[in-house]
């Protein structure tokens, strides 16, 4: 029954992957093909579909963490999943006149190729057991250069936005009202900025000197293959859902 | 006896050891780690002894109180004990403390102040008698509170991690400034007079009962604080295990009901769950700890926080 259940929720995983996988892989070629035929204004004419199906997909894994499927802390998926949401929904989405703007380039460039490596090497360990060695590296190299460009687009389209969400009124509920709540849309969005400062900090101070150490260390052990065994890990989770890698071992022989 | 103090990856924290007489204590050798290190006052030491290879279960935690050769599984001339440094070290009482008056002090300036005109409310502010007495009311708790953790409460542990100063000190100021903002707002609708008198009335009552459940938990222990856990009887504990929690809950749930907010509502759900954790948990040691077994009282079958539910 056990060997049932885990044969399910290799299933299962295989195909979530595979299929965001699939997903994302349409945003990066619609965004190329928007480059080359009508250039960076507009891009996300041409990638919103799928990148709103992509992102909004990810919800799942906020399920996935709670009922214990994948060993990812909700506490480090929840801020990730929010902010993309934040920007697909209540950016892009809400706000028209930000979607010709360069940054919404950057912005869908950098998350494309950083989700494409994420759940093909998800999907290969969930499909076939292992995640060939150049897929690992470059997990742990390219986001170096992608999280920081995909931040800068995060915030810096958040800034764009932010004249035409205080003068829209969009989303605001006013008082006075039977139960004495009030939302302010500007506010809430100067606030998701706040947020991002520490965000930052965490990144430069904590998670990159680990991902270093842990590249270092991945990468002195040379193989063609790493394989999954045991509980033992010589990595550090990167960003969040690196908890369901589990552990990595380097295969004799 | 010796000591050999490594740490959790096995590197040797004291070169060569600690000697100690055989009947040393627990809490003699925290006094040597911190003579010879300077840096490690007990309160942030945490000592356990190794894991045997292949055991993956909880470490046994070294008590204070105990002889080290307690320890010993027959080598009664060395034992090697794991070092972990739990970081700068507050005393829960100055943890509580600043955690409580952030409220104490944020909530009455919403309420005195002319704060609105800088959200862009001007003019003059019409205040009802609801928003007094809720200003009352929360200043009243939160000085109850304050008092408690001084007077009342004997805790289990002397000292809280210095990051969770600021950890709580963000919920429960947070919390504070957005209740406070919504409740004395200028454009703030209250309720039923009826309304609010159930909600404080039934809320004050909840305060009361609350500050005897406090008293009833703290003739629990003795005064030489050294924790440890007894089974709480009398009043609402013979329901319910976690009866102060209870209280709590329901007087912020009489709270709500008189002023009526999503915000001090958003609050009483965030409240319950923390405190709905801790009260599982706290269930959960009391039942494993009274097993019936070996002479120790079995622990009675009760609810865990809130009656009906769990």
């Amino acid at each position: 029954m056990a060997g049932f259940l885990s044969t399910l929720r290799r299933i299962y995983l295989s195909l979530y992957n595979w299929t965001v996988f699939v997903g994302w892989f349409q945003v990066l070629y619609f965004a190329v093909k928007a480059l080359r035929e009508g250039g960076p204004t507009t891009v996300y004419g041409f990638v919103e579909r799928p990148l709103q199906l992509a992102q909004t997909a990810a919800v799942m894994e906020i399920l996935h963490g709670l009922v214990g499927l994948v060993r990812s802390p909700i506490s480090a998926t929840l801020p990730q999943i929010g902010s993309r949401l934040f920007l697909t929904w209540g950016i892009l989405w809400s706000f028209p006149e930000t979607r010709a703007h360069i940054l919404v380039t950057s912005l869908v460039i950098s998350w494309s190729i950083t989700e494409i490596i994420r759940y093909s090497f998800f999907g290969m360990k969930e499909a076939f057991g292992f995640a060939p060695s150049w897929l690992l590296w470059l997990r742990y190299s390219t986001f170096l250069i992608l999280y920081p460009t995909g931040i800068t687009s995060e915030v810096g389209l958040i800034c764009v936005a932010v004249p035409y969400i205080k003068a829209s009124e969009k989303y605001c509920i006013r008082m006075p009202n039977k139960w004495n709540f009030s939302f302010d849309y500007f506010s809430a969005s100067i606030l998701a900025l706040a947020i991002y400062i520490p965000g930052m900090f965490i990144c430069i101070f904590f998670v990159y000197p680990s991902q270093a150490m842990c590249r270092k260390k991945l990468f002195s052990l040379s193989s063609d293959h790493i394989t999954n065994i045991g509980r033992k890990s010589t990595h550090v989770p990167v960003y969040a859902w690196a908890a369901q890698e589990g552990s990595l071992q380097v295969k004799d022989g | 006896m010796k000591i050999i103090l490594v740490s959790r990856s096995a590197k040797e924290v004291i070169k060569g050891g600690i000697e100690l007489h055989d009947e040393a204590t627990v809490s003699d050798l925290q006094e040597a780690i911190y003579a010879r290190t300077k840096k490690f006052y007990p309160s942030r030491q945490r000592l356990t002894l190794p894991l045997q290879s292949g055991n993956q279960g909880k470490p046994v935690v070294l008590s204070p109180k105990k002889k080290l050769v307690e320890y010993c599984d027959g080598n009664a001339k060395t034992l090697t004990v794991v070092f972990k440094d739990l970081g700068v070290q507050v005393l829960y009482s100055t943890l509580f403390f600043w955690e409580y008056l952030g409220p104490l002090i944020i909530y009455p300036i919403f309420y005195y102040f002319p704060v609105y005109k800088y959200f862009g409310y001007e003019g003059e502010r019409v205040i009802y008698p609801v928003q007094t007495y809720a200003t009352c009311y929360w200043c009243l708790h939160y000085f109850k509170r304050i008092m408690e953790t001084f007077f009342v409460h004997r805790f289990s542990h002397a000292t809280s991690p210095l990051s969770n100063v600021f950890r709580n000190c963000a919920y429960y100021w947070t919390f504070g400034t957005y209740i406070a903002y919504h409740v004395n707002h200028p454009l703030y609708t209250p309720v039923s007079d009826l309304q609010m008198k159930i909600g404080f009335g039934f809320g004050l009552i909840c305060q009361v009962s609350n500050l005897y459940c406090h008293l009833i938990l703290r003739n629990l222990r003795s005064p030489v604080g050294n924790g440890g856990y007894q089974i709480p009887r009398g009043f609402l504990f013979n329901i319910v295990t976690c009866a102060n929690y209870t209280t709590e809950i329901y007087q912020w749930l009489g709270f709500n009901i008189a002023t009526q907010t999503i915000a001090g509502y958003v609050f009483l759900v965030v409240a319950t769950l923390i405190m709905t954790n801790w009260a599982l948990a706290k269930h959960r040691r009391l039942k494993k700890l009274f097993d019936g077994k070996d002479g120790r009282p079995r622990y009675p079958r009760r609810w865990v926080i809130l009656p009906p539910f769990i």
